[in-house]
């Protein structure tokens, strides 16, 4: 059976999805769920066909839903919950992340306030990660972590200033593309340090970001200006570097000429299908979608409230 | 007590519980064991009420009365609602 793609849409206002049809030319939306609860991400599980939404509400407190059939019902994960003795409690979700194929079970869920925590049984508890809360960086699943943050040439190597993105390559082990603050960084299998990436950028600012899910040279940004947070005045664009960000094309073919749009930290994201479908989400409430690796754009979606997030889930 | 808005829909879209309590505290404990769902939409994992959570006893805000020690008697009606705040 030819595969389709369902779009996790998060709103300010609800979680929204877009199921398309196997040629990725007709969408139904349906939604919005969770109304009018802000969705700042929700993630599709293709492990076991889960999907986890984080329902960031003032009312009852925040939560993640999880859904075991494709977003026809949900039910409440147990919280997660800072341990006895910390001063912090439990107050939104940002990412949720379900973990590698080796282990099934597990998904992640980066917090506010800032922690990481993990589930075991597949989002329906949770537990800090205990030794993120000492140091940074792990290889080893989680049980170690280091500071990795050595940047070559920059004038503070050891500090990232705020970092909107990072994305681990779904197939090439320790291939790495990171949108910071004001600049996107590059790192191979290997190497020990960041390399910068921002050169033929319009901008150095920007939050979404997708890496390709094949070529292990390829990822996308939309920059924004850094004072204006959006699109202006260069208008919304996105750019792809085939070249681990040596080098940038602007891929605008469909989308609204000189538009001042905005779209948030997760506000792109790729199927898998070939050639790769790639979404982005505005502040103004449309869904762009392109199914030839961003060469020409399609509105599938408008007047949706604030899109926080996009997240397309490659169905069998 | 009665089920406003979303707490409403927090409990399996339950309207009214019935219980015996002689305080707000008390019946709020009584409560989450009758809707194990509502645990965490009440309380953080400190044990601390939510903000934006609104509790009347009957016409009075219970904040005023006590909050959690405010005391209950036979017949009264307490609302449990979704605060709102910002314009």
């Amino acid at each position: 059976m030819a595969k389709k793609v369902t779009l996790l849409v998060g709103t300010k206002k609800g979680l929204f999805i877009l199921r398309g049809d196997a040629g990725r030319g007709s969408w139904v939306c349906e939604g919005p769920e969770f109304a009018p609860t802000p969705i700042h991400h929700a993630a599709y599980d293709p492990r076991d066909g889960s999907m986890y939404a984080a329902v960031n509400s003032t009312w009852g407190g925040s939560r993640i839903e999880i859904s075991r059939d494709m977003g026809k019902t949900w039910k409440t994960s147990k919280n997660p919950a800072f341990p006895e003795g910390s001063d912090r409690t439990f107050y939104q979700t940002w990412h949720i992340e379900p973990g590698h194929a080796q282990t099934p079970n597990v998904v992640w869920a980066g917090t506010e306030p800032a922690a990481l925590f993990k589930s075991e049984d597949r989002g329906e508890t949770w537990s800090i990660v205990r030794s993120l809360d000492d140091q940074p960086t792990t290889t080893d699943g989680g049980a170690t972590w280091a500071q990795d943050n050595t940047v070559s040439g920059a004038e503070r190597p050891d500090v990232f200033m705020c970092i909107h993105k990072l994305l681990a390559h779904p197939e090439a082990s320790g291939v790495r593309f990171m949108r910071v603050h004001e600049e996107v960084y590059w790192r191979d299998p290997g190497e020990t340090t960041w390399r910068f990436s921002t050169p033929g950028l319009p901008s150095n600012f920007g939050f979404a970001a997708a890496i390709h899910p094949r070529d292990q040279k390829t990822a996308y940004v939309i920059p924004l200006d850094g004072m204006r947070r959006t699109a202006s005045p260069f208008g919304i664009g996105v750019y792809r570097t085939r070249d681990k960000g040596k080098t940038w094309d602007r891929l605008d073919k469909g989308l609204p000429e000189g538009a001042p749009l905005e779209s948030v930290r997760e506000g792109m994201h790729n199927d898998r299908l070939d050639p790769m479908g790639l979404y982005f989400g505005t502040a103004n409430g449309d869904v762009w979608a392109s199914t030839n690796e961003g060469e020409n754009w399609k509105r599938i979606a408008q007047y949706l409230p604030y899109v926080t997030s996009v997240h397309a889930a490659t169905i069998d | 007590m009665l089920l406003h808005g979303a707490f409403r829909g927090f409990a399996g879209g339950a309207r009214d519980v019935r219980l015996d309590a002689v305080t707000l505290g008390e019946a709020l404990d009584a409560l989450v064991r009758a809707h194990p769902t509502l645990t965490e939409r009440l309380r953080d994992e400190r044990g601390t009420l939510r903000p934006h959570l609104a509790l009347f006893i009957n016409q009075d805000d219970a904040r005023l009365l006590g909050w959690e020690d405010a005391p209950l008697r036979e017949g009264d009606i307490v609302h449990v609602i979704p605060a709102l705040s910002g314009g």
